[in-house]
């Protein structure tokens, strides 16, 4: 299915311009810091609120100006990972991964705390976690959430590059089997490589969107630093 | 002397939960709203802090005396008098103390990380399942300050309580107030064992309300 967005934001010092139309795919968005990666994501949240333009998933108008429509945030049905994991404290592992969803059938939660690598963590509190565990948590949550689109803002950063290699695995399986559009902001090269469908780029809030055989053609070789 | 301490307990209990309940909406639209008049809102909440009761009460009187808008419907509503009764001093208590209760949930608010907020949101929780599911447990300590002050704050006035209430025995006359008559009376030794219970009740209040605020930070388990 296709989805578009045609936004328009100014936040803080950035302007915006994010112009695209995209199917069920992985799409990495890379750029350099400050360049409106974040932003992006925030703007299709619908957590930024001077954003004018149009954003549909899925046929469903999420935001369209010259109707003075803008679907609140907790209304669009979008999973979010963000930089910060915002684990409730006073909450469980279990428990924040279900929060604000209803029970589901027990087997389903578990093959994702399983899948996940997070199911030896369920009755733990979150301040005892590793980042990485708070991040694998964290995605667990957003992915519990049954959602049309799935925004990560830098998943895996804080994963050990084995684990990290697991996740990528994971995470095009899960994609190919739901078919739903994932928007992914990484830094590391490898990700691109093996994730992307597409890859868009941020500059100066600028989104420009290129597709990934090409892009592939143009890399250069990865120097980690 | 029990009568004065029992009539504090209770307009310190009925005032802390009344206050409460006010604080909750003041402390929320003070934290997260911003609209016009704000300024005006917080600066009203705050008054009681720097006005001398006896100013705060003076205007009381004037509000709920008989021949006020307020003391007339009282009076049709429940055929007694608001001035000089328990309820005009719980309404004045409310008023005397409202600082002490809106301030602290309003920091407590104010302390949530936005990330929490931005996360249960694109979680797909609404309004009142935000302010159900973080909100309030994120400000627990806050709230529990807020009632303690709150009570203590009550306990320990004077000037407002007098002013409203006239210190009429077994009616409205609080533990301040009977322990200045007994020290006009020159019973010294009542006053002194009333003192203490004052002091040991307000340095009970105090231990609880750092012993929470250290919680709070985390400063302890």
């Amino acid at each position: 299915m296709k989805h578009c967005m045609a936004l328009n934001a100014k936040v803080g010092s950035l302007m915006l311009h994010a112009h695209a139309t995209f199917d069920d795919a992985l799409i990495l968005l890379s750029g350099d810091n400050g360049s409106g990666k974040t932003t992006l994501l925030r703007c299709l949240a619908g957590l930024e609120t001077s954003v004018q333009g149009q954003w549909q998933l899925n046929q469903q108008v999420y935001l369209d100006s010259t109707t003075h429509c803008c679907m609140p945030v907790h209304q669009r049905n979008l999973a979010c990972v963000w930089t910060d994991a915002a684990l409730l404290p006073w909450l469980n592992v279990q428990k924040n991964i279900m929060l604000g969803q209803r029970r589901q059938h027990a087997s389903s939660w578990h093959d994702l705390a399983e899948v996940l690598k997070v199911s030896h963590l369920l009755s733990r509190q979150t301040l005892l976690l590793s980042s990485g565990e708070k991040q694998r948590v964290n995605l667990a949550r957003a992915v519990y959430r049954q959602s049309n689109m799935l925004l990560l803002d830098e998943p895996f950063s804080a994963q050990a590059p084995k684990m990290r290699q697991y996740l990528r695995d994971w995470l095009k399986q899960w994609q190919r089997q739901w078919h739903i559009p994932v928007l992914m902001v990484s830094h590391d090269q490898a990700d691109i490589n093996n994730l992307a469908d597409q890859h868009w780029q941020m500059s100066d809030g600028r989104l420009m969107t290129t597709n990934t055989e090409q892009h592939k053609e143009q890399d250069e070789p990865f120097h980690a630093f | 002397m029990l009568a004065p301490l029992l009539i504090s307990l209770k307009l310190s209990l009925i005032t802390t939960l009344i206050l409460l309940l006010i604080a909750l909406p003041l402390a929320y639209l003070l934290a997260f709203k911003n609209f016009k008049g704000r300024t005006m809102l917080e600066v009203m909440v705050a008054l009681p802090l720097v006005l001398p009761p006896t100013v705060l009460g003076y205007y009381v009187l004037l509000m709920i005396a008989p021949n006020s808008t307020l003391g007339r419907a009282w009076y049709a509503m429940f055929d007694v008098s608001l001035a000089f009764s328990l309820s005009g001093m719980v309404l004045a208590s409310v008023l005397y103390s409202l600082p002490f209760a809106v301030q602290p949930i309003q920091q407590a608010f104010r302390a949530i990380p936005q990330a929490w907020l931005d996360m249960a949101c694109t979680q797909g929780l609404n309004y009142q399942q935000r302010l159900w599911v973080v909100i309030l447990p994120a400000s627990k300590a806050g709230f529990l300050v807020a009632a303690t002050l709150s009570f203590a704050h009550t306990m320990g006035e004077f000037g407002v309580v007098l002013m409203v209430g006239g210190s009429i025995p077994s009616e409205t006359k609080v533990a301040s107030i009977a322990l200045f008559e007994l020290v006009e009376m020159q019973q010294s030794s009542d006053a002194s064992l009333l003192a203490f219970i004052l002091l040991f009740i307000s340095f009970m209040m105090l231990s609880l309300v750092y012993s929470l605020n250290r919680q709070s930070l985390g400063l302890c388990k």
